[in-house]
């Protein structure tokens, strides 16, 4: 496989995702914004809960997979799966800051100030985007091993910290964000319904090509690094 | 075996903090200073700060642990120890475990002097039959600190810039903990007698300790594993 | 004692060991030499499981390590540069500590013999800060030998032990021969270990470069040998 470097594992696979993610994005943005009905109450701003909500999940599935990959790393000491905790943060850490911004613009609309310290999600996020920040410091302050052990247990010790997180806000504050889904199922008609599951896969499939193009990346990246030890050995 | 090993660590680390007197006191002074700024910083617009007693305390307290912590490996580190510690066949959760019991005693031992200190300073109105529900909290509270403490501790041990690491690392999981050890002072104090309310935020505490030692006994053999 | 197979360590992408094949029978005693960075100090923390391979097989005292590194910690003594003691803490503190964490069995005793032999018996119950170096070194010996390892790993010792601490020290070593004790001595002093040492290994560049028994060899031709193969 070094001796074709024109062709690194993973490459098919991320390729298939982009395109997948595109379409998606592309139907999720068409659909959101002049197919899905306008929300009764909210007006046209509802319109953001659709990507709002689909890249909070997005952004927990995104942290879940870093921790998962931490344990793996861990029990096995294989680089690959730091490769796989560190791009998933990545993504996720961008992702939470997308929420906090795009919830930021809803709260502006909903409740006139752009910051509600009472939404308890909104704070939760902010706390979680804190939280995935300092992973990254973390990393730069470490080398080789030690870095990639290290970034395994916070990333371990980091997902824990979420579920606490939301909890934690939820028992101070009052509930005062739009409740969208109940325990007896979503809380909306089919017909926005429908395009949130859309969005939703788009930003599930955004999640995993960005992935794989990272891990794309970092794999041509250490070919590249070997042949050139390679070249300079000889 | 275990309990010889975990009892000869904690041992160690009370006898040194005796000896030198360097972490408690500091702790304490450090707290003090703290409660004094916040006065200045708040103060100045209202001079009954009786419903902010528990945001007050706990906001000193999250700071003061991540003092005390930052500090909890001083001695191996200065004095290169951790090696003959780690050469030895004591389990990796034995040892964060006894550096967890001495954080805990630490925080404790600081509360001991702050908690009432919060009260003389902050509080108009009743605080003194309350005390126990506080200190029930707070022991709780500290039993979350000592266990997330060690861990991100003994993370930031052995990185460049630990001294900015740890609070980097330490302060947001702390979060939480500031809010229901905040919520849980403010549910029992000033005339205040929610037990409803303080019921939940120790349950919380108590949720965070059990979790947090689970993570703890996921990784801590990791943390010293290079 | 020690089986170590295609042991590799590497910080980054340079390899500090690479490829280390080594075994120790008991009573055998190795000097470990090598010019600075030849990864002598790493193979040695490697043996006391101090860092894990990245890659090879190492087993020591029978357990593989590093997955059963805490059977194998409970033989193994370590003398590092650092005397890995508390210095506010008591020579007989420090001793008690130590004792506890290997479950060393009449402690009382075995602390007062030992603290005896290093000649510290005087000094037990001050702390090792008022101790010069040498003293706290000897403390160390005594600390590596409580447990009665049975694999002695020793970081140039004899450049912080004095010259007491030094004669103890080879006489444990002229000892470990009959009682089937093994010893692994990293040193720059080649000849000065090779009067109590039966073979030397030399490293390169993270790799055996000299591994020859040298019983029959007065320690001015084990230096000569040496200064061959780092040449």
């Amino acid at each position: 496989m070094t001796d074709s470097p024109a062709r690194i594992p993973g490459e098919r696979a991320a390729m298939i995702w982009g395109v997948l993610a595109t379409i998606l994005v592309v139907a999720a943005t068409i659909g959101v914004f002049l197919v899905a009905p306008e929300d009764a109450d909210q007006g046209v701003i509802q319109r953001i809960f659709y990507f709002h909500v689909a890249i909070a999940i997005t952004s927990l599935v995104a942290f879940a997979v870093s921790c998962v990959a931490g344990i793996l790393y861990l029990r096995t000491r294989n680089d690959r799966w730091d490769d796989v905790g560190e791009a998933s943060i990545r993504i996720g850490l961008l992702m939470s800051v997308l929420v906090v911004i795009t919830g930021s613009i809803w709260a502006k609309a909903s409740w006139g100030t752009w910051w509600v310290w009472s939404d308890p999600r909104l704070v939760t996020y902010l706390i979680v985007v804190l939280i995935y920040a300092a992973y990254f410091v973390l990393r730069s302050s470490a080398e080789d091993d030690r870095k990639m052990r290290y970034s395994a247990i916070y990333a371990i010790a980091g997902f824990a910290s979420v579920p606490l997180s939301f909890y934690s806000v939820r028992v101070a504050e009052s509930f005062v964000h739009p409740v969208v889904f109940t325990g007896s199922g979503a809380n909306m008609p089919d017909s926005m319904l429908i395009w949130f599951v859309v969005s939703q896969a788009a930003m599930l499939a955004l999640f995993i090509a960005l992935l794989e193009l990272d891990l794309v990346g970092r794999r041509s990246e250490r070919a590249l690094r070997r042949l050139a030890l390679r070249l300079e050995n000889a | 075996m275990r309990r010889r090993q975990l009892t000869a660590l904690v041992r160690k680390d009370l006898r040194l903090e005796l000896r030198t007197r360097e972490t408690i006191v500091a702790m304490v002074l450090f707290a003090i200073v703290m409660l004094a700024i916040l006065q200045f910083g708040f103060g100045t617009r209202d001079d009954d700060l009786t419903r902010f007693t528990g945001g007050l305390m706990w906001v000193t307290l999250a700071f003061t642990a991540v003092l005390g912590v930052g500090r909890s490996y001083v001695a191996e580190r200065e004095q290169r120890v951790l090696d003959g510690l780690l050469v030895s066949p004591v389990p990796r959760v034995v040892l964060l475990g006894a550096k967890a019991i001495a954080i805990f005693l630490y925080m404790t031992a600081v509360e001991i002097i702050v908690i009432p200190l919060v009260g003389i300073f902050f509080v108009k109105g009743p605080y003194w039959d309350s005390i126990g529900w506080i200190a029930i909290a707070a022991l709780l509270a500290n039993l979350c600190i000592a266990l997330s403490g060690t861990l991100f501790s003994g993370l930031a041990l052995f990185t460049r810039a630990r001294d900015l690491i740890l609070p980097v690392l330490f302060l947001p999981a702390l979060v939480p903990v500031v809010i229901a050890g905040a919520g849980a002072t403010h549910a029992v104090v000033g005339g205040a007698h929610d037990m409803s309310e303080w019921r939940g935020y120790c349950l919380f505490l108590a949720a965070y300790a059990i979790l947090f030692a689970l993570v703890s006994i996921a990784t801590y053999d990791a943390v010293f594993d290079d | 004692m020690v089986t170590a197979r295609g042991l590799v360590h590497a910080y980054g992408e340079r390899r500090a060991v690479d490829g280390v094949d080594l075994d120790l029978v008991p009573g055998e005693r190795v000097a470990l030499a090598g010019a600075n960075g030849a990864g002598k100090s790493t193979l040695l923390r490697m043996l006391a499981t101090l860092i894990r391979p990245k890659s090879g097989d190492l087993v020591v005292l029978g357990h593989e390590v590093p997955d059963h590194a805490r059977a194998a910690r409970t033989g193994i003594g370590y003398l590092a540069h650092d005397p890995l003691v508390y210095l506010d803490l008591t020579a007989r503190q420090n001793l008690e500590l130590y004792g506890d964490l290997y479950g060393v069995d009449g402690l009382d005793e075995r602390i007062l013999d030992l603290l005896d032999q290093v000649d510290l018996l005087a000094r037990a119950e001050d702390t090792v800060r008022t101790f010069s170096r040498g003293m706290a070194q000897r403390l160390a010996l005594a600390r590596m030998l409580l447990h009665r390892p049975r694999l002695l790993l020793l970081d140039e010792p004899h450049a912080s032990l004095d010259a007491r601490g030094g004669a103890l020290l080879d006489d444990q070593l002229e000892a470990a021969r009959h009682d089937g004790r093994a010893a692994v001595i990293v040193t720059h002093e080649v000849e000065r270990v090779a009067r109590v040492s039966d073979r030397i290994v030399v490293l390169r560049g993270g790799r055996v470069v000299l591994d020859q028994r040298t019983d029959g060899l007065d320690p001015p031709a084990v230096r000569r040998l040496y200064e061959e193969a780092i040449a």
